[in-house]
């Protein structure tokens, strides 16, 4: 199922001079790939935790975690894919660290981020995923590669080291189970 | 579609795409924190490459054994937590289908639900780990290899990020250090723990859940044995006027265990009752010692020798002026119903009971240690009850770094002519930061020597840590109580406020030499963990308990008269040299049983004072007042042996400390006492369980 129209990719531009020079020790080659990364470390941590506070902390970590691990990547698969993969690693452990469950910890302590912009609510997007990450192991995931950053069915199964049918599954049952909800709570 | 957080004209798959679309950048405050910490790593990593391949191997493998442990204890930590599953699912199963209920405000509250879920969680992440052959989700090999270590090292680069932020502490998470750095205008704002408080916390949530059994330390002793005077006349001990060990008890029994018999102190179940000895007659001796002697209700024949001390209660016009510094456990574990918001509730009693001028800060520690509250005159009540109010539970403990802060706090609020005083209120999990509990004490007796005292409030149970509680309190002249219901905190933080508060006497010793002539045996009922050697009687430099102002110490011996048949043990058939029985009668204490010394030093000398009484066989009568709190507290002795098993109480049931306590209840202002016969009547029931 491969029928979603993915919105338009967030590609990282290309960064393999960097890199390499980085794997050489070249810390302004690694600050390079550093901006480049961030943002996309720091997106993807605030879908998955759903608040700022949290999606910092993870996205501080997983920067931490790609200095340290740059070196061994082997450029045997996308870069992408291998900072994704960085990033999902990094929530779950943070999760696990902070004994904390996956986006139960409110955004109540920053009022200001349940404050709409741009049609953006946090609070409302928490609920969302706070719904999807009940659904099981590796659903959010799922969602947020796929939805969130336009991965296709394949790469995200590439990034989760699944089968793609398996991420194909996940995001069909979680339109599935949120319509549901969706129709039980305007009833 | 009249709510505008719902906009659900599309499905709420399109919803969510959309709203993902929408994730707002992250602050250049927190990337720049990021690329700093990243730098740091990256320079370090950098430095460990010219190391090669091997030093990269072993690293590797020190981190895998390292996570190894870490992961054994999270195990064990699941495993506790996994007996509120029940509770816990059906909150969640109720969350997930409100989906309005899932409102930020809301889902902090329910601690239970929230614990479960982490409980869960992890114990699911645990199991892939375990399994990482089938996980799904595996990283890049190293990755996956040192998460625990990745977390560690946040922390020190994330301090280097921000040094002007100079908490004393060793390890910090990085959220609080990013919060930290956010909250920069305002320095003693606990932002880390500042989440608006839960008011309804208390109740149920805990109450009704399965509690956590079988975690609690107590320091294993032996019970005193019966000593032959002719072989050891004389006998020495600190006095404790501790009461933790009476409200741990009946908090098991009102459960309807019996409690671990590790947990019965004798002396602390005796001394939780305030009884009414005559007040000293002037304040040059800071108390008054009776010593009187009764029949012994459980072996008739027997005698009771009780020595009862008091007191002098200061009026509260009088009261010096104390600098107090709360230093407030707001770790993890403390989140139930009978821990943090009893421990406020518990705080607020106490500072109705304190004068406007005398001042009070507020510390508290979890996975790190931060000032919410720099000293503050009480008579600014609103601005340390909002303090209080704003803690939340969270974190690990990290006790040691927390008494440190604690001390610090009090010392830039010296005052000479003031009571300085620390009050730790804890769980006593002390799972970081300490490292060695022999340091700790240390680092608690030189604050005392300088004048700063420590008191120990303990809260909850199954994970209480009594044995680290007791010799924190004792090392730091000070009170360790326990706290497990409201009207005990109204026992130990009003009624006793000034007891808990003021110390009117120090290392105060009891040294009992007794009369071979007339005493056959003798055997100290409790005091088994306050037991000094002889010769520390007279050296003023050990250290012993203390009484507050209007406290009352009661100790009791059981004596074997020489003519009494109830020796239990025997007569050496060789040691002929030993006088025969009777022999010595006729020296000129043949009508003493023996004589009591008492040392003691006012609180700001060094030098002790002797009190010395003997302890006569025929005692003058005493009033009957007297004589009924002496038998209630022989009561009380007698209910905590039948406790402990009974080795020396023969037929003595519980019946029977029933009808001795009722016949001396006496006024019972407070209802302790009443309180007490019920609890015996729950031992009864108690002991008929398996």
């Amino acid at each position: 199922m491969q029928s979603d129209q993915p919105p338009p990719r967030r590609q990282l531009p290309a960064l393999d001079a960097q890199i390499k020079a980085a794997q050489q020790g070249s810390a302004t080659a690694f600050e390079a790939v550093f901006d480049a990364c961030y943002d996309v470390l720091y997106r993807y941590a605030f879908q998955w935790a759903g608040n700022a506070a949290d999606a910092e902390d993870i996205a501080q970590l997983a920067a931490i975690k790609l200095a340290k691990t740059l070196k061994q990547f082997k450029f045997e698969s996308q870069f992408t894919t291998w900072l994704y993969r960085l990033v999902v690693t990094t929530a779950i452990d943070w999760a696990r660290a902070n004994r904390r469950h996956q986006g139960q910890e409110p955004a109540a302590n920053s009022p200001e981020e349940s404050v709409t912009h741009g049609g953006f609510s946090a609070v409302y997007l928490q609920q969302l995923i706070n719904q999807v990450a009940q659904m099981g192991e590796g659903f959010k995931e799922a969602v947020i590669l796929v939805l969130g950053e336009g991965f296709s069915h394949k790469e995200a199964a590439q990034v989760l080291k699944v089968k793609e049918s398996t991420v194909s599954w996940r995001i069909h049952e979680v339109r599935k189970q949120l319509n549901q909800h969706s129709g039980g709570c305007h009833d | 579609m009249t709510d505008p957080k719902q906009p659900s004209n599309h499905s709420p798959m399109d919803d969510l795409t959309q709203q993902m679309a929408h994730t707002p950048p992250p602050s250049s405050a927190a990337k720049a924190a990021a690329r700093q910490a990243a730098l740091k790593a990256f320079a370090e990593q950098s430095a460990n490459h010219h190391q090669g391949f091997w030093a990269r191997l072993r690293l590797t493998l020190n981190n895998r054994s390292q996570e190894g442990n870490a992961m054994q204890k999270k195990w064990i930590y699941s495993g506790a937590l996994a007996s509120l599953c029940v509770v816990g699912m059906t909150a969640v199963l109720v969350k997930t289908t409100q989906p309005e209920l899932m409102v930020p405000v809301q889902s902090g509250v329910e601690p239970n639900a929230q614990a479960t879920t982490e409980a869960l969680a992890e114990a699911k992440a645990e199991v892939k780990q375990d399994a990482s052959l089938a996980a799904e989700l595996e990283a890049p090999s190293e990755v996956q290899m040192e998460p625990e270590v990745a977390m560690d090292m946040a922390a020190p680069q994330a301090i280097a990020a921000e040094p002007s932020k100079a908490l004393p502490a060793k390890r910090l998470g990085t959220k609080e250090l990013r919060q930290t750095a956010k909250s920069k205008a305002a320095e003693f704002a606990p932002s880390l723990m500042v989440r608006p408080a839960p008011q309804n916390i208390l109740g149920d949530a805990t109450t009704s859940g399965p509690v956590i059994q079988g975690e609690d330390e107590f320091t294993e002793f032996k019970t005193n044995p019966v000593t032959k005077v002719m072989d050891q006349p004389v006998s020495t001990f600190s006095i404790d006027v501790d009461t933790a060990s009476y409200s741990f008890v009946r908090r098991q029994l009102n459960r309807g265990l019996m409690p671990q018999k590790d947990a019965v102190r004798l002396e602390e179940m005796v001394n939780y009752f305030d009884y009414q000895y005559p007040l000293p007659a002037n304040k040059n001796e800071p108390f008054s010692t009776y010593v009187n002697v009764v029949e012994s209700p459980w072996k008739p024949g027997n005698k009771l020798v009780h020595i009862g001390i008091k007191g002098y209660q200061i009026e509260r016009n009088a009261l010096p002026k104390s600098n107090l510094v709360f230093l407030l456990d707001v770790s993890g574990s403390m989140g139930q119903a009978d821990k943090l918001p009893l421990v406020k509730q518990s705080m607020e009693l106490l500072l109705s009971q304190l004068n406007p001028t005398d001042t009070v800060a507020i510390a508290v520690y979890a996975g790190a240690a931060g000032t919410v509250l720099p000293p503050t005159p009480v008579q600014d009540k609103q601005t340390i009850m909002q303090a209080l109010n704003n803690l939340q539970a969270g974190g690990s403990t990290a006790g040691g770094e927390g008494i440190q802060l604690a001390y610090q706090l009090a010392e830039a609020n010296y005052d000479k002519n003031a009571v300085n005083r620390v009050i730790l209120a804890t769980d006593g999990d002390f799972n970081v930061g300490i490292a060695n509990q022999q340091e700790l004490k240390g680092f608690i007796e030189r604050k005392r020597d300088s004048g700063i005292y420590l008191s120990v409030l303990g809260f909850g149970q199954g994970n209480y840590h009594d044995n680290l509680m007791q010799s924190l309190a004792q090392n730091g002249n000070g009170v360790a109580a326990y706290i497990d219901t409201l009207s005990e905190a109204q026992k130990v933080l009003v009624h006793q406020a000034t007891a808990t508060l003021f110390t009117i006497a120090k290392d105060v010793k009891i040294q009992v030499e007794f009369n071979p002539a007339t005493v056959a045996e003798y055997r100290l009922l409790g005091f088994e963990t306050r037991m000094l050697e002889k010769q520390d009687f007279n050296n003023d430099k050990v250290d012993a308990g203390d009484i507050g102002a209007g406290h009352t110490v009661t100790a009791i011996y059981e004596i074997t008269p020489v003519a009494s048949e109830n020796k239990l043990i025997d007569n050496p058939r060789y040691a002929s040299n030993k006088p025969e029985q009777g022999d010595t009668v006729d020296n000129e204490n043949a009508n003493e049983y023996g004589f009591v010394k008492l040392r003691y030093k006012l609180p700001d000398e060094d030098n002790s004072k002797l009190i010395s009484l003997p302890i006569l066989i025929d005692q003058p009568q005493t009033d009957n007042k007297l004589q009924q709190e002496v038998n209630f507290s022989v009561a009380v002795a007698g209910f905590a042996q039948l406790l402990k098993g009974g080795t020396y109480t023969g037929n003595w049931q519980y019946d029977d400390v029933i009808s001795l306590a009722q016949a001396n209840k006496g006024e019972d202002e407070y209802g302790y006492r009443t309180e007490f016969i019920q609890l015996v009547r729950k031992a009864k029931m108690a002991k008929a369980l398996p």
